[in-house]
């Protein structure tokens, strides 16, 4: 056999690499998960507005989302050309469909990862593409960035105007640093005024805003019974594709496949509900 | 007239002699050499790898899909070697006169003792293959004991030792394969052999006909000497051990072609297979002999009991410990449930013709797991006979480890076949024979875990030497072509013969035929013959083959995929092949191994040889049809063992 | 018992295959489902209707890996850790309508009715799924220790018989199991280990050149398997596979 055509990518590497990818989504699960759980925390958002800006800003985070995202587009992508693939082998089916008992897993996740490529998509214009500028949202932005302005420049009336709404409105934090719940307008209108003043999306306040409306809410849980679907197959794969499986552990991956599938799953739903509930 | 080449020397030293004196071929003039190998069992897959290896061109040749479904594969308890690895007294002088005294006095001593030389070898051979047998916990070789032997030496793989063999050999070679040493052929079935004239007007095996079993078509090819490894011919008697494929037509085909057949009549009956049990059957499934390791063999002591067994008003569970009968513990106490197999098979057939006999036909013996069980617990059972239990219960739908499995005698094993020489030549020259092929090795009974030596012992490290002997004068030969009248007249001979029993356009199928062939052939040629049974056989035998002749019917073309077709040309062979056993049994009134004439008896039902009489190997000449075959007979000289009575009782 | 058999009858590999329908009847509980198969050829000489079902067959007791057939959704029917020619046909109900279909992937191709061409098999076990010895001068048996469990567990692996029901059953006509067995049986044991990453690549690639397809995990195979060969033979499969990608490499 001609060596060099070993060079090209084998099969088990292309399962390798969606193993990989599918692997720092998971670990970015947890992250995602744990910091929602800050919306439920009853400090009117600090917490959560201090990640938020943490993430928004830090350049390592930057970088760390490029790459996640790099990791959604391969995941996909090579899933997508194995699944063609693998259509291809068996060009005439069986007419009995099969009866083999195995579990259903393995068979929904090309189905379970479209609908979660759907929800996201929907997921990201609610939050995500705000911060993208794509589409409107809820700002913040820190107090002290008014502060900063060039002195000479005459603020506008009407800035001024929106500003003393906002903080009589009382949307500003306990401790003075943030002004929140910015509409596009207002902000539109503050930015001319201060041009320094960075303004971030207020998620916090976004997330809380929708899930208060039951049919949102409804469409979350689905999607995350959908993320469960496709991880509780997925997270045990992983395992098998790298190896890690063993007739000595293999019971102990199905454990923590379950525990995590569960963990992440309910700590994703216990925010909406939560917040629809007035936790 | 029949010279079995066999080197001078002491026996001890024979082989040695022999390798040492031998002619070789240097590595430059190997490839220039074809081999065909037909048969891809352990000894035609280890002779292919072994022959690829060396560096000649062979060609080698499968019916089925792959090589590695030879029937080799289903052998289950083990394969013996000489390796005293358990430290009780084996050595190779003692598998040596093991396996002569298992033969009841009928092997050609040489061969036995270089078997017993090589054994060992196989060991070695097999273990760096990766075979995985089964090991101590100090990762050491272990070792289980089986039939006719008082030292455990028989090294397994759980109960798929041949396969893992065979998987071993099948893996040597693929690699050879791959190397481009051995080109494999599958689906191919040899239908006639091709012998040429050499310049010094001396007849030649020089290639082969085969049908291309998947387009129908006759291909042909051409080597300097053909090995046939094609198995034994027990299919004969339609329901045996055997796969549905094996069959004895390419040793046939040699034979009409002027090979001598060897002891036709040797053929093994194996004591522990599951029962009959309709007249649909298609086969008969083997239980390992090692089950009688630690099973204890019995039937009722008392007749009624045994009615009601068969009546199915009692359960084996139910009769007492006093009322079963071990008859072989009781019969012989020194082997007791491991005495060789022919020796077990008779008594459960003396015990069912007794009435004694379980099972709804009255033809069927208990295998007790009970005293096992509780001795050693059930999980060490479970390890030890697991996937056989496991077997059992797929077909009988009952479980052995709480009721006794029920076991009767099934043929299993033929000891005879195609003459061959001390280098496996058969008298035809260039034509070698190997494995279960060949008569060689085992006398007239084969003693259990042996077969798997002889087929390995014959492919790695026989044929890889003989077969240069041969070859080394015929490289200046040259490539041998297939567009000769030689071949061109074989193939017109298998076309004939497809066309003629195409033809015959009948109304009855051909496993109707062979059905009733392997009725006559176990009614009256079975576990044991007498001159009446036998006379009585050859007419009937007469009849059914111009039945055959007359009615068969096979349906579809000749050049298509057609089993039938296949079976037709097996079945039309088996019928001179069953005359050819008949005489011979006929022709030997004695009783020896599984050779068993009630003529010739002791007084307590053992085999009663007659060495004055019979002390030679039958080998028989083809005549043409229906003709009476030729005898020659190769006399056995014992020079080295001191015959004795085959005594199993003390 | 009487039943009704719907099986694909295709001529030849470039033919076109249709299902027919055939009756058999009184047929004993104790018959296996080949022997089933053989009175229905009977009947079908017998009787003129058609050309005699083929099936592929040969040991009949579980071990050659010869027979394989899809048996109303299930390769070797309804029933764990058996072969086709193990299935009996108590394990049925009386008048029962019974699909048989053959092994269907773009590596089998099929031969003529429920016959198909399995070399695929073979082509990768010659790629590599063997040690290289030639024949003598190898060391003493005994030289080579093995711990018994290692000894155990690649006997585990090496008791797949080749039928093809992994890849029959596979949604995406994988031969991982098949290969993963022979690699972890050789894996596990030292004779194993000096080709180790060349066999694991070699077996892989031929693999995929022959057109099976991916493993996803589904454990299809392992569920069929008639010898119950385990997924973590595939894990072990991937394993020495990624071993194999940091191993060094002859080639400069």
């Amino acid at each position: 056999m001609n060596n060099d055509r070993l060079i090209k990518i084998s099969s088990i590497t292309k399962k390798l690499l969606v193993a990989l990818f599918a692997s720092f989504l998971l670990i970015f699960l947890l992250f995602h998960m744990t910091a929602n759980l800050f919306i439920l925390a009853k400090d009117g958002g600090d917490a959560y507005s201090a990640f938020c800006h943490f993430m928004g800003t830090n350049i390592f985070v930057k970088v760390f989302e490029v790459i996640l995202f790099g990791c959604l587009v391969l995941h996909l992508c090579l899933a997508s050309y194995l699944w063609y693939q693998n259509r291809r082998n068996r060009p005439v089916g069986y007419k009995k469909p099969s009866r083999t008992k195995t579990g259903k897993g393995s068979k929904l996740m090309m189905i379970t990862g479209s609908l979660l490529l759907v929800c996201l998509i929907f997921h990201f214009y609610d939050f995500y593409f705000v911060k993208l500028n794509f589409v409107e949202g809820t700002y913040m932005v820190k107090t002290e960035d008014f502060m900063v302005g060039d002195p000479n420049q005459e603020v506008s009336e009407e800035a001024q105007m929106v500003f003393m709404n906002l903080l009589n409105e009382g949307k500003a934090s306990k401790d003075m640093q943030w002004i929140r719940q910015i509409s596009t307008e207002e902000r539109d209108v503050l930015q001319q005024a201060f041009p320094e003043a960075e303004f971030e999306p207020d998620f916090y306040h976004m997330a809380r805003q929708k899930f208060s409306v039951w049919h949102i809410v409804l469409c979350y849980l689905l999607f995350f019974a959908i993320v469960g679907i496709h991880i509780r197959h997925g997270f045990q794969s992983a395992f098998q594709t790298f190896g890690l499986n063993h007739y000595k552990y293999s019971r102990l991956i199905e454990i923590l496949g379950v525990v995590y599938t569960w963990v992440v799953i309910l700590g994703f739903a216990v925010v909406p509900l939560g917040v629809f509930f007035g936790l | 007239m029949l010279d079995s080449k066999i080197p001078a020397g002491p026996l001890s030293e024979k082989w040695t002699n022999y390798k040492t004196s031998q002619k070789l071929v240097n590595p430059a003039n190997k490839r220039k050499l074809d081999i065909i190998v037909v048969g891809t069992g352990l000894a035609g897959a280890s002779a292919a790898a072994s022959l690829g290896a060396l560096g000649f061109n062979v060609d080698i040749f499968c019916i089925q899909d792959s090589p590695r479904r030879a029937h080799s594969i289903a052998a289950q308890g083990g394969i013996n070697a000489a390796k005293n690895y358990q430290n009780d007294g084996d050595s190779v002088e003692r598998l040596f006169r093991d396996t002569i005294k298992g033969g009841d006095y009928r092997a050609r001593e040489a061969n036995v003792y270089r078997l017993a030389e090589v054994s060992g070898d196989i060991i070695d051979q097999c273990v760096a293959q990766g075979v995985p047998f089964a090991r101590d916990y100090g990762g050491l070789l272990d070792n289980r004991s089986f039939g006719g032997a008082q030292v455990s030496r028989t090294f397994y793989a759980r109960g798929q030792t041949g396969q893992q063999l065979l998987l071993g050999a099948y893996g040597a070679l693929s690699r050879e394969i791959e190397r481009g040493t051995v080109r494999l052929h599958n689906r191919c079935e040899m239908e006639e052999l091709v012998l040429m004239k050499d310049k010094d007007g001396k007849e030649r095996a020089r290639g082969i006909i085969v049908r291309n079993l998947v387009s129908g078509k006759l291909e042909r090819y051409a080597a300097h000497a053909v090995v046939l490894a094609t198995g034994g011919y027990g299919n004969v008697y339609f329901l045996s051990t055997n796969a549905m494929n094996s069959n004895g037509s390419a040793a046939w085909i040699c034979h009409r072609k002027g090979a001598y057949f060897a002891n036709p009549c040797y053929v093994q009956i194996h004591p522990t297979c599951i029962p009959v049990h309709g007249d649909y059957q298609s086969k008969l499934t083997l239980m390992s002999e090692s089950l009688r390791n630690d099973g204890r063999i019995w039937v009722p002591k008392k007749k009624e009991d045994a009615e009601a067994l068969r009546a199915g008003k009692l359960k084996a569970n139910d009769i007492a410990e006093e009322d079963r009968d071990y008859y072989l513990e009781r019969r012989y106490p020194a082997f007791g449930n491991l005495v060789p197999r022919d020796v077990a098979s008779r008594a459960a057939k003396e015990r069912c013709d007794a009435g004694y006999g379980v099972g709804s036909t009255g033809l069927a013996v208990f295998l007790d797991f009970n005293d096992a069980i509780k001795r050693l617990g059930k999980d060490v059972v479970e390890q030890k006979y697991g996937n056989l239990f496991q077997m059992y219960q797929k077909i009988t739908d009952e479980n052995p480890y709480e009721t006794p499995m029920m076991i009767y005698p099934a043929v299993h094993y033929t000891m005879g076949g195609l003459w061959v020489d001390y280098e496996l030549q058969t008298t035809i020259p260039g034509l070698f024979a190997a494995g279960e092929a060949n008569f060689s090795d085992h006398g007239a009974n084969r003693l259990g875990a042996s077969a798997l030596m002889q087929g390995l012992a014959d492919g790695y490290f026989v044929l890889p030497y003989t077969l240069q002997n041969y070859l080394s004068d015929q490289i200046t030969v040259g490539h041998i072509p297939t567009d000769t009248p030689e071949f061109d007249e074989a193939e017109q001979a298998v076309r004939q013969r497809e066309q003629r029993l195409m033809d015959i356009h009948g109304t009855k199928t051909v496993d109707h035929f062979h059905k009733a062939l392997g009725h006559i052939m176990w009614e009256y040629v079975g576990m044991s013959r007498n001159e009446e049974s036998l006379t009585k056989a050859q007419t009937l035998i007469d009849e059914l083959e111009s039945e055959f002749w007359k009615d068969v019917k096979v349906p579809g073309d000749i050049e298509t995929f057609n089993p039938e077709m296949e079976k037709a040309l097996r079945l039309a062979d088996y019928f001179e092949l069953a005359r050819l056993i008949t005489a011979d049994a006929l022709h030997r009134k004695e009783s020896c191994g599984g050779h068993f004439r009630t003529e010739s008896q002791t007084e307590d039902g053992e085999t009663k040889r007659d060495d004055e009489h019979f002390m030679y190997v039958a080998a028989w000449q083809y005549q043409g049809h229906n003709q009476p075959e030729t005898l020659h007979k190769e006399e056995l000289n014992y020079e080295h063992i001191k015959i004795a009575t085959r005594n199993y009782k003390n | 018992m009487n039943f009704t058999l719907h099986i694909w009858r295709q001529e030849n590999a470039q033919a076109k295959g249709r299902f027919e329908t055939y009756k058999v009847s009184d047929i004993s509980p104790e018959c296996s489902f080949l022997e089933m198969l053989d009175i229905l050829n009977e009947q079908l000489i017998n009787d003129n209707i058609a050309h005699p079902v083929c099936f592929d067959n040969d040991c009949r007791e579980g071990i050659c890996g010869m027979c394989g057939l899809y048996i109303n959704g299930r390769p070797h029917g309804n029933d764990d850790g058996i072969t086709t020619c193990q299935l009996h046909m108590r394990k049925f109900n009386d008048g029962d309508e019974i699909w048989i279909e053959p092994w269907r992937a773009k590596a089998f191709p099929i031969i003529r009715d429920l016959v198909v061409d399995r070399s695929a098999f073979d082509k990768i076990i010659q790629a590599g799924g063997y040690v290289s010895v030639t024949t003598g001068g190898v060391p003493d048996a005994n030289a080579i220790l093995v711990p018994k469990r290692f000894a155990d567990m690649a006997m585990d692996a090496a008791e797949c018989i080749g039928c093809g029901a992994c890849v029959a059953a596979c949604k995406n006509a994988s031969a991982m199991l098949f290969v993963g067995a022979k690699v972890a049986h050789l894996a596990m044991l030292p004779q194993g280990q000096v080709e180790a990453h060349e066999r694991v690549k070699k077996m892989v690639c031929r693999m995929d050149e022959l057109g099976f397809g991916s493993c996803t995990n589904t454990y299809a195979c392992e569920a069929e398997c008639p010898k119950q060969i385990k997924r973590q033979n595939i894990a072990r499969l991937n394993r020495e596979w990624i071993k194999q990608l940091f191993a060094g490499n002859h080639k400069k």
